[in-house]
């Protein structure tokens, strides 16, 4: 072997070397740091968002700084806006108690028809023969969780004999919460009675009992020791002005540069059409919830309150539905009196009514909403986005789940465009 | 071969007819006799001393100085290839780039050297085409590369600073085009005998 081949060879062993080293510690570094990952990833994206809006000021010869400082202002104006917005619609602590009461009363009442039960609600039709070894569990649950502590029940009391009820009929709620208590004590007997059955467990005393090790403060001050960075990344990115494509460029081989521009471009392109597809297609679903709730009878204020968090939620694949189906659920069961648009439509069966519009939302917004609004984004099939949203919700929780689609989406986009760039530039 | 002789006509530069050139073309291929080499000096004032940016006022130099790419390139290194899709264009900074393209037998002939301030690649910016010729380093190379997506990025922000730079881009195209049409069916008689006159 020649010296200039031994010279080869070493130095290809010394680069290949460096290159194991370079990825062994780029990958402990990502473990080490993953707590971090998410909060970066949240800051990136909503920097990438806010962009072209400090571009736009940019040309009316604002400065970028000042740009950045007017785009933050309106966002807080229009946060306070909202909160202030939401806090007229949050129930008082006495209204918040004539809820509970009024839902606990519904939910009962209502298993109690839908499983036909005798007065001792341990005998009922075939269905609750079917079912009760896990129905009767669930709605143990659902009544530990409604119930009123010592202390609401109190508040509940004095604001009944102060006459300063919240209510329009406050002997009825008088009753449903005699109800209430009726039927939490007629369902701990039939708990005792029933074989093998466990009583019901005690109410947790405190909001934070059974909460992680250390106790809330301790995972509030991890958690925000770990949020701390992301309005950092969040303005470093906004106040860039290229340098970062620029600065990693930089670090690529000149062979490498142009296939490195068009990949980059490539997913520039795929984030913009898929923010911008899904900004579309939420508000469209909102728009279609809130229509379909108000025809079946849900008042205007409470559909469109409905269709704004089912908008705000469509982010995640199937929340933005699912919590259009709790709401409206929510408001079927502790509705008194609708006004449907269609006539066939009634206080008993206005869950019905509600699944089907939902159902009906979810069909417009996959077969009409998602070919013309997200035809040119990335398409996922529904098997990566199930398992990629599991697998986001164990490794990093609810952002997980939040960032799951686009991640794996951006990742495909990635791995595609390289591979084509790498093919027609003759690296592969 | 014919074509391959007029192109070779067309890119490389030859002192003698540099007189009878249209002023515009003999910026592309030709020293600019203002241009002052100052490797490693102000980006935005290399900018404005090169044919394709120009135009432009100081303001949208700073903003195109924020969006291009510095490259460096050691002596026989490959810019471009030919054959493969280009993304960028690119604009000679300092040192030499040699303009080739392989002949029917495969031999690679030399088209051209540029000089700076000259730029090429300049079709890759504006679509996605495959290059013609081939561009390598002689000695040691500085460029200023300007992707395809940064100018595209610039149009959707900034149309009219964009629009500059692709009306000084036509023209240069243009220029090359009419100076194909010369060397292909005339041969440069037309200069010479202009010249006698």
């Amino acid at each position: 072997m020649s010296a200039r081949n031994e010279g080869l060879l070493a130095g290809l062993l010394f680069k290949s070397l460096v290159g194991t080293a370079a990825l062994l510690l780029a990958a402990f570094l990502l473990w080490a740091l993953r707590s971090l990952i998410v909060p970066v990833l949240v800051s990136g994206l909503l920097a990438y968002i806010c962009r072209p809006m400090v571009s736009e000021l940019e040309r009316f010869r604002i400065p970028r700084g000042l740009a950045i400082g007017l785009l933050l202002l309106v966002v807080a104006l229009a946060a306070l806006f909202v909160v202030d917005r939401l806090r007229t619609l949050v129930p008082s602590q006495t209204g918040a108690v004539e809820l509970k009461i009024r839902a606990l009363y519904a939910i009962n009442e209502r298993y109690r028809g839908l499983m036909d039960l005798d007065p001792t609600l341990t005998k009922g039709n075939r269905l609750y023969q079917l079912v009760r070894a896990d129905s009767d569990p669930l709605l143990d649950r659902v009544n530990q969780l409604l119930a009123l502590t010592p202390e609401e029940r109190s508040l509940f009391y004095a604001s009944r004999s102060g006459g300063a009820a919240t209510s329009n009929s406050p002997d009825r709620l008088l009753d449903q919460d005699r109800a209430n208590l009726q039927t939490i004590d007629l369902r701990t007997r039939a708990a005792r009675i029933a074989p093998g059955a466990e009583s019901l467990p005690p109410r947790p005393a405190g909001l934070y009992e059974g909460s992680p090790a250390g106790g809330p403060v301790s995972y509030l001050a991890q958690l925000l020791s770990n949020w701390i960075i992301a309005p950092l990344v969040f303005l470093f990115l906004l106040s860039d002005t290229g340098q970062l494509k620029r600065g990693l460029l930089s670090m690529v081989p000149n062979r490498l540069f142009e296939p490195a521009l068009i990949v980059l471009a490539d997913l520039d392109h795929a984030l913009g059409d898929w923010l911008r597809g899904l900004f579309l297609e939420s508000c469209l679903l909102g728009i279609t919830v809130a229509l379909l709730l108000t025809v079946v009878g849900i008042p205007l204020r409470w559909a469109i309150g409905i269709g704004l968090f089912a908008a705000a939620t469509n982010a995640v694949p199937y929340l933005g539905s699912a919590v259009a189906l709790l709401g409206g659920l929510a408001y079927a069961l502790l509705a008194q009196q609708i006004h449907p648009l269609i006539p066939m439509v009634s206080i008993d069966n206005l869950a019905i009514w509600v699944i089907a519009a939902v159902v009906l939302a979810e069909v417009i917004k996959s077969a009409v909403y998602e070919p013309v609004v997200l035809g040119g984004a990335v398409k996922l099939h529904p098997l990566v986005v199930v398992i990629g949203v599991t697998g986001g919700a164990i490794l990093f929780g609810f952002v997980g789940v939040l960032l799951a689609v686009p991640a794996i989406s951006m990742f495909k986009v990635f791995v595609a465009s390289t591979a084509r760039q790498l093919n027609a530039y003759g690296l592969i | 071969m014919i074509a391959l002789v007029g192109v070779k006509n067309l890119l490389h530069p030859r002192q003698d007819d540099a007189e009878p050139l249209d002023p515009s073309a003999r910026a592309l291929f030709h020293p600019n006799p203002k241009f002052r080499h100052e490797t490693g000096g102000d980006l935005v004032s290399f900018l404005k001393q090169t044919a394709l940016f120009g135009d432009l006022k100081p303001g949208e130099l700073h903003r195109l100085a924020r969006i291009v790419h510095e490259r460096s390139y050691r002596d026989g290194e490959s810019i471009s290839e030919e054959g493969k899709p280009g993304a960028a264009l690119f604009v000679l900074r300092s040192g030499a780039v040699e303009i080739t393209r392989r002949a029917y037998g495969g031999k690679q002939v030399l088209l051209a050297t540029l000089e700076p301030p000259a730029s090429f690649d300049e079709l890759a910016a504006v679509g996605e085409v495959a290059r013609w010729n081939s561009a390598r380093a002689r000695g040691p190379v500085s460029l200023v590369a300007l992707g395809r997506s940064d100018l595209d990025a610039l149009g959707g922000h900034y149309p009219a600073t964009a629009n500059k730079i692709l009306k000084q881009l036509a023209r240069i195209t243009a220029a090359r085009l009419q100076m194909l049409v010369e060397s292909q069916y005339f041969g440069g008689q037309d200069q010479e005998s202009e010249r006698e006159r």
